[in-house]
């Protein structure tokens, strides 16, 4: 076990630095140049200075250098400045950490606590009313954007009650209850569309556990409904369940874009589309590699969950 | 009976008139409470002198303080409308050549240290970008304003004076502008990126890129008993929606930078207790058309693209009904110096648009372009909506007249450096003038060589009646130098117009002195009036 987590950890160290060179030559070749993103709030670009604050950026130097300068910074923790903050990358990215984790955290409870019992019962009462109602709720949350039911719900408070949840973030620590107000709103709005996915993988994956041999015997062996379910085919039908939230809460870290704009989270998602607008480089290489880095560690714990879910799969 | 008793009640009539005719005395201000209000989008820095957005002078101007500034409760900004901050007195000396500011005396920095005229000079100083400053700026926006100025003095710590090459009434405006408040020498500037010192009414307390600005009552501001409010935040919300929602929802107290009509009315219409104010911009929508490469090189090609261009639908469609007209200048009665409204309505594309775009059609034909060799047209714009949206109805006017139009959408880190590069045929383009002053705007846009003409358009003729009415002192003298430059620059089709914008906000009953300027956009943020009837 040990060793397989070792060499998990050394293939994601490996991914990680291909994915740092990836990003940071196709930053440079895209159109533009930081120089001229420091001087677009000018709203003109001076030739004389320019060339002057290029060399004071290092960035008329060879890509290969810039790479060097840019990973022994990383070594030492630092994820370079932020051109159009002016700042240390990383002091714009911290704040903004705990925000969508915490987004992410409650949509995926949401969509979990909603969609795994749906999914379940769904699969136990196949082709009856029950079943036909939970598909067309999942496909109606898979089909509506969550960014528009946030709007629409963000209207429906407005016009009916007169309150939205706070614009600016507010810590739990400050406020408990502010805070769960704040988020609860988008992480539902977010959590129902991962809950439809998840519902229906899980039921998918409850039809095929619940036609296995095992399941007729309990059943022909006179064990109660609930407790084949529970002990029998949820556990065994968890794995693609896993694998699907795993990569839902990977997605929910950088992928929350639009519903972050709507309810005016400041998370990463809204940093990262920001950064790219702007062509803030060092900001954009850093939160690439914080997602790729979530991406990695994800997929290990899911790897990981494998194991603990069925015995029967060896973690070498 | 009844007559008796009207005769009774007739004083009681007459006292009810009284009152209702006397004037309604006007509220005492209250202190406290903290403004919550949205910027334009989110500042890329807190430094008003290296950035060209209203989205950084908004927050900062009520760090700061300027050596004078223009009155916010005047809706039109002018000479007249300049009152003292840092500067108790001015004068003009040595027939314009000469402007002396005597400074306030007890003024302290929000780190607790003194304010000089050292302060003064080193500002200014880095500014126009004088050799011998003491720092320089990395970005300078505004060095073109301050060309004029040959020297600055500092006869004593609360003495100023800026030497001139030549007379200049402007520099005034120029100075009072939200563009140009005093930095303290003290703190080096590549720290005001970041943070915020300043004499202002209000102190930084916290600042978080992309999400908000925060800033407190300054206890020790040099007005006394200002400013009312304890404190303002400036709340980073991109998209207008959630702004509107955020209004309505009291969780913002004003809104509506950057807002259109539809935006403006839908807020009122969810909650029509909020107030609505509206004044002009001094932002217009223009053309750039680009003299320096064909076929745009052609005159009689620059005249068909003006002509095409319908200001009055552009006025119906893109603008949604909010839009001026005008030339060069902002237009009368917001603007101070625009052409009378005569020759307005004579100015291309302001005539009947059937018979204005056969004469295109024809100037186009004479030209050399016809169906069979259409005009092919690339029209550039920024890809943000407000940009796309005329530039897209742009192209379908050109398309009336024959011309092969298409639209390309640049990314707003390609759009500055490709304009100065000129590398584009025509493009739509917004440009914000920040003081209703033709210095402001005549030598940045239009001027040979400068860094943000970026139609590559050069008249010297055109540059010296600039320099002739920069430093004529008779105002009605300079006006007419300035319409006759106008009217040139209308003529040779130098960056049409296509219309003046207007702003739209929203605040709620209990925020007063609210301050909005018809002519300027940058020059009202510092709040210190500014209070909550709560």
């Amino acid at each position: 076990m040990r060793g397989y987590v070792a060499k998990r950890l050394l293939i994601a160290l490996v991914t990680l630095v291909g994915m740092s060179m990836v990003i940071f030559s196709l930053m440079r070749l895209a159109p533009g140049n930081i120089v001229d993103v420091i001087f677009e709030s000018a709203g003109y670009v001076d030739q004389a200075d320019k060339r002057l604050l290029e060399r004071e950026l290092g960035v008329d130097r060879p890509i290969p250098v810039q790479y060097a300068r840019w990973i022994g910074e990383l070594l030492q923790g630092d994820l370079g400045k932020s051109y159009r903050y002016d700042m240390r990358a990383w002091t714009i990215i911290k704040p903004r950490l705990p925000v969508t984790l915490e987004l992410a955290g409650l949509a995926l409870l949401f969509s979990i606590v909603l969609g795994v019992p749906a999914g379940v019962v769904s699969a136990a009462r196949q082709n009856r009313p029950i079943d036909y109602v939970l598909r067309v709720l999942s496909l109606a949350g898979l089909s509506m954007p969550s960014f528009w039911l946030g709007m629409v719900i963000i209207l429906l408070f407005v016009r009916s009650l007169g309150w939205m949840p706070s614009v600016t973030y507010v810590s739990p620590f400050e406020d408990l209850r502010a805070n769960l107000w704040q988020f609860v709103v988008p992480a539902l709005a977010v959590g129902y569309r991962s809950s439809a996915l998840i519902m229906r993988i899980t039921r998918s994956a409850m039809l095929e556990v619940m036609r296995e041999d095992y399941i007729r015997t309990a059943r022909a062996k006179g064990v109660w409904t609930r407790l084949i379910m529970r002990r029998h085919a949820l556990r065994n039908a968890m794995l693609p369940v896993v694998t699907v939230i795993g990569l839902e809460f990977a997605f929910l870290i950088g992928g929350l874009v639009v519903t972050e704009q709507v309810f005016n989270i400041n998370g990463i998602g809204k940093l990262f589309v920001d950064a790219t607008a702007r062509g803030d480089f060092n900001l954009i290489q850093g939160l690439v590699l914080l997602i790729a880095t979530i991406f990695v560690l994800v997929n290990l714990v899911v790897d990981l969950l494998y194991g603990w879910l069925d015995p029967r799969i060896r973690l070498r | 009976m009844p007559l008796r008793r009207s005769v009774r009640l007739a004083p009681l009539a007459l006292l009810l008139v009284i009152a209702v005719s006397l004037p309604v005395p006007a509220q005492t201000p209250k202190s406290g409470g903290v403004l919550r209000t949205h910027p334009l989008s989110a500042p890329p820095s807190l430094s008003p002198h290296e950035e060209s957005t209203i989205a950084t002078v908004q927050p900062a101007s009520a760090c700061y303080n300027n050596l004078i500034y223009f009155d916010p409760a005047k809706k039109q900004e002018g000479e007249g409308t300049i009152i003292p901050e840092l500067a108790e007195r001015w004068s003009w000396q040595d027939g314009h050549r000469n402007l002396v500011f005597l400074l306030r005396k007890n003024v302290k920095w929000h780190d607790g240290k003194p304010f000089t005229s050292q302060d003064v000079k080193y500002t200014f100083d880095a500014v126009r970008g004088a050799p011998d400053a003491a720092a320089k700026l990395r970005v300078n926006p505004r060095k073109l304003w301050y060309d004029n100025v040959e020297h600055i003095e500092t006869p004593d710590p609360h003495t100023v004076v800026f030497r001139l090459k030549r007379p200049q009434p402007s520099l005034l405006l120029m100075l009072a502008s939200g563009y140009s408040p005093v930095y303290p020498a003290h703190v080096p500037l590549a720290d005001l990126k970041t943070k915020c010192v300043g004499t202002g009414p209000f102190k930084l307390k916290e600042y978080r890129p992309g999400e908000f600005v925060e800033l407190e009552r300054n206890p020790d501001y040099f007005v006394k008993g200002r400013p009312y409010l304890d404190g303002v935040k400036w709340v980073i919300v991109k998209d207008r929606s959630t702004q509107i929602a955020a209004l309505q929802a009291g969780q913002l107290d004003v809104a509506g930078s950057g807002w259109n009509k539809a935006n403006w009315e839908t807020a009122k219409s969810g909650k029509p207790d909020l107030v609505t104010i509206e004044a002009s911009s001094n932002v217009n929508v223009n053309v750039l058309v680009n003299f320096k490469k064909p076929p745009m090189t052609d005159p009689r090609v620059r005249q068909a693209v003006n002509l095409a261009l319908d200001r009055k639908a552009y006025q119906a469609g893109p603008a949604l009904g909010a839009a001026t007209f005008g030339g060069a200048m902002l237009p009368r009665p917001a603007g101070v110096w625009g052409l009378p409204e005569a020759e307005v309505a004579k100015l291309p594309g302001m005539g009947d648009a059937a018979k204005q775009k056969t004469q295109a059609k024809k100037l186009l034909a004479d030209a050399g372009f016809g169906a069979s060799n259409p005009l092919k047209l690339t029209v550039s714009t920024r890809a943000i909506a407000i940009y796309v949206d005329p530039a897209s109805w742009m192209v379908d006017q050109l398309r009336q007249i024959g011309v092969d139009a298409v639209l390309e959408q640049i990314e707003t880190g390609v759009w500055h450096p490709k304009m100065t590069r000129l590398d584009f045929q025509v493009a739509l383009n917004l440009t914000g003038i920040g003081i209703d002053d033709p210095d402001a705007n005549f030598f940045e846009n239009f001027k040979c060589g400068s860094q943000r003409n970026f139609s590559g358009y050069c008249s010297e003729d055109i540059d010296r009646l600039m320099v002739q009415q920069s430093q004529t002192l008779d105002r009605a003298a300079r006006l007419k130098l300035v319409n006759e430059i106008d009217r040139r620059l209308q003529h040779e089709g130098a960056r049409p117009v296509l219309g003046w914008g207007k702003q739209f906000y929203a605040h709620w009953p209990y925020v007063k002195a609210f301050p909005l300027h018809d002519n300027s956009i940058y020059n009202t943020s510092r709040y210190q009036d500014v209070w909550l009837d709560k």
